[in-house]
C-alpha cells in the first residue's frame, strides 16, 4: 500500500501539467515530475505543452472503479473495450486547468481542477475521453459539459449541473443527478434513478426493471417496453410526462395530477384494474387507474401542474 | 495494590507516570501489563487522529431540512422574536460534539413523539411566511424548513454580491434556484387552499429537498472559489 501511495504522489506531480500552478512544494516539483516521467513513460513533450492533451493507461484487474471530477467546462466520454486497462485522454485549452490522476488498486481517480480562479470560461475547457473495461463502475461529476457513456456495464453515479447526460447501451444501477442537464438513456438496462430541477429525461428502448424519474420543471418521455414485475415511477412538477407503450406490455397504471391534465390516448387498451382492486382518486387530484394486459408491471405517473400523456406506440 | 486499584489509578491519573505501588503491581501482573499496554496503544492511535473539523453551516441547514421533511421533527413556530434562531444555534452547538450527537438525535425523536401526541398548535403564534399572510404559520407545511432555507438563501446572495460570478454554472444555479422558489410558492399556495392535497404536499416536500441540495451545492462552490 505504501509503495502504491508513493507511486500516486509521483503520478500526481506528473499530471499537474500547468507550470503556473501555485504550490507550496514548488521546489520539489522538478524532481517529482522527473520521477513521474520515469515511472510512467510519458514523453516530456506531452506534459510540457499547454493546451494539449495527455494520455495515460492504467492496468486494472476486474471491475475497476473510475472516479472523475471535472470542475472545468468540457465533455466526459466513456466507452468500453475488451482490455483490462483504463485509458484516459485528457485535453485542455489553457494552462489554467490542471489534471490530477491517481490509481489505487482498481480505483482510478481523475480530477480536473481550476488553477486560476480568474480565468475566463473559454480558458476552462477540459475534455476527457476514457476507454474502460466493459464491466466498470463509474462516478462522474462535471459542471457544464456533456457526459456520454456507451456500452459500459456496472453501477454508475453521474452528476452534472448544466451538462446533459447521454447513455447508450449501459446497464447496472444508474444514478443521474443534474440541476439543468437532461438525460437521454437509450437501450439502458438495470435500474435508473434520475433527479433534476429543470432537466428532462428521455428513456428510449429500455430494458430497465426499476425506473425512478423526477424533475421539477423538465419533461419526461418513456418510450419502450415495461419489463414484467418492473416498477416505474415518473414525476414532473411542471413538465410533460409522456409514456409510449407497446401492445404487448402488461402493467398497472396510476396517473394523477394536482392541477394539470391527463391526456389518455390509449383508452382502448386501458382497462379497469385487472387485480380487482378498487382505487379511489383523491378529490384534490385527478387522473386515472387502469391496467394494460395482465397488469404485471407497476407504472406510476404524476405531475403537479403539467400534462400526463399516455399513448400506444405504432 | 490489586488489579482494580491499578485500574482506578489509571482512570484518575492517566498512564504516565504510574505511582510506585502501581508500577510494582504491574511488573508482576500479566493482566495489568496487558491492560496498560492496550491503553497505551489506544492513546497513541488517538493522538494520530486528525482534529475535528467543524462542519459548515450548510450541513445544519440540510440536516434540519431533512429531519423536518421526513417528519422526524415537526417544530411549531416559536412563541416570539428570535427564539427560534437561538434554539437552532443551540441545536447546532449540541451537534458540534460528536459525543452528544447521538443523544441529541434521540431527544429530537422523543420531542417529535411528544409533538405528535400533543398536536395542539398555538393560535397566537406569529406567521412565518410572507407569501401566505392569511394562513396561520402552524398550518404552513415545513414552515421551519422554509424559514431556515430562506435565511440561507439570503446569506448566499450576499456572498455572491461580494463577488458575482459570470460563469455558466453559476448562472445555471441561480436560474434553477429561482425556478425552485417559484415552484415552492405555487405548491404552498395550493396547499394553503387545499391542505388535504397530498400530491401537492409531496411536491412541496420534494421542492424543499431540492432547494436544500441546491443551496448546499451553491455554497460548496462559493466556498471553493473564495
Amino acid at each position: 500500500m505504501r509503495t502504491g501511495m508513493m507511486g500516486v504522489t509521483a503520478l500526481r506531480s506528473h499530471m499537474n501539467l500547468a507550470a503556473s500552478r501555485p504550490s507550496t512544494n514548488r521546489g520539489r516539483r522538478p524532481l517529482l515530475v522527473a520521477a513521474g516521467f520515469l515511472c510512467l513513460g510519458v514523453s516530456a513533450a506531452d506534459a510540457g505543452q499547454q493546451g494539449q492533451h495527455l494520455e495515460k493507461h492504467f492496468a486494472v484487474n476486474t471491475r475497476p472503479v473510475v472516479v472523475i471530477h471535472n470542475v472545468a467546462n468540457g465533455r466526459i466520454e466513456v466507452k468500453s473495450w475488451k482490455n483490462a486497462e483504463v485509458d484516459v485522454v485528457a485535453s485542455q485549452t489553457s494552462n489554467k486547468i490542471g489534471f490530477d490522476m491517481e490509481q489505487a488498486g482498481d480505483r482510478i481517480d481523475v480530477t480536473a481542477t481550476i488553477l486560476d480562479a480568474g480565468a475566463q470560461p473559454r480558458e476552462l475547457e477540459a475534455s476527457m475521453q476514457l476507454t474502460v473495461p466493459e464491466e466498470t463502475e463509474l462516478q462522474l461529476k462535471t459542471e457544464t459539459g456533456l457526459i456520454y457513456v456507451e456500452q459500459v456495464m456496472g453501477d454508475m453515479t453521474l452528476e452534472s449541473v448544466a451538462g446533459d447526460v447521454h447513455l447508450k447501451e449501459v446497464s447496472g444501477y444508474i444514478i443521474v443527478r443534474t440541476t439543468e442537464g437532461s438525460l437521454v438513456c437509450t437501450q439502458c438496462a438495470g435500474k435508473l434513478d434520475f433527479k433534476s430541477i429543470s432537466g428532462g429525461a428521455q428513456v428510449l428502448q429500455p430494458a430497465l426493471t426499476n425506473v425512478s424519474l423526477f424533475t421539477t420543471a423538465g419533461n419526461i418521455l418513456f418510450d419502450g417496453d415495461f419489463v414484467r414485475t418492473g416498477l416505474y415511477t415518473m414525476k414532473s412538477g411542471k413538465g410533460l410526462v409522456e409514456v409510449r407503450f407497446s401492445g404487448n406490455d402488461s402493467f398497472d397504471l396510476k396517473a394523477q395530477t394536482a392541477t394539470g391534465t391527463v391526456d389518455n390516448r390509449a383508452a382502448a387498451y386501458l382497462k379497469p384494474d385487472s387485480h380487482g382492486v378498487k382505487h379511489l382518486m383523491s378529490k384534490y387530484t385527478h387522473g386515472l387507474f387502469g391496467s394494460v394486459g395482465q397488469g404485471l408491471a407497476k407504472v406510476e405517473l404524476s405531475s403537479y401542474s403539467g400534462t400526463i400523456r399516455i399513448l400506444k406506440r405504432d | 495494590m490489586q488489579c482494580k486499584d491499578v485500574e482506578f489509578v489509571v482512570e484518575q491519573e492517566g498512564l504516565a507516570p504510574l505511582p510506585e505501588a502501581a508500577r510494582a503491581h504491574v511488573a508482576t501482573c500479566s493482566h495489568c501489563q496487558d491492560y496498560v499496554a492496550d491503553l497505551a496503544t489506544i492513546v497513541a492511535v488517538a493522538n494520530e487522529l486528525p482534529a475535528e473539523v467543524e462542519p459548515p453551516a450548510r450541513v445544519w441547514v440540510s440536516l434540519q431540512a431533512q429531519l423536518e421533511l421526513e417528519g422526524i421533527i415537526k417544530t411549531p413556530v416559536a412563541s416570539a422574536h428570535g427564539e427560534r434562531s437561538s434554539w437552532w444555534l443551540g441545536f447546532s452547538d449540541l451537534f458540534r460534539s460528536r459525543a452528544l450527537a447521538t443523544a441529541t438525535v434521540g431527544l429530537l425523536i422523543a420531542f417529535a413523539g411528544v409533538m405528535q401526541w400533543q398536536k395542539q398548535p398555538d393560535p397566537g403564534l406569529p406567521r412565518d411566511s410572507s407569501r401566505l399572510p392569511s394562513v396561520p404559520s402552524w398550518q404552513i407545511p415545513f414552515a421551519q424548513t422554509a424559514k431556515v432555507l430562506n435565511e440561507q438563501e439570503v446569506d448566499l446572495r450576499n456572498m455572491q454580491l461580494a463577488g458575482a460570478s459570470t460563469a455558466p454554472v453559476d448562472a445555471s444555479f441561480r436560474q434553477n434556484l429561482q425556478q425552485v422558489d417559484d415552484f415552492i410558492a405555487d405548491c404552498e399556495h395550493r396547499v394553503s387552499v387545499a391542505p388535504q392535497d397530498e400530491l401537492a404536499r409531496e411536491y412541496l416536500s420534494n421542492a424543499y429537498q431540492q432547494k436544500a441540495e441546491l443551496l448546499s451545492a451553491m455554497m460548496d462552490r462559493e466556498g471553493s472559489l473564495h
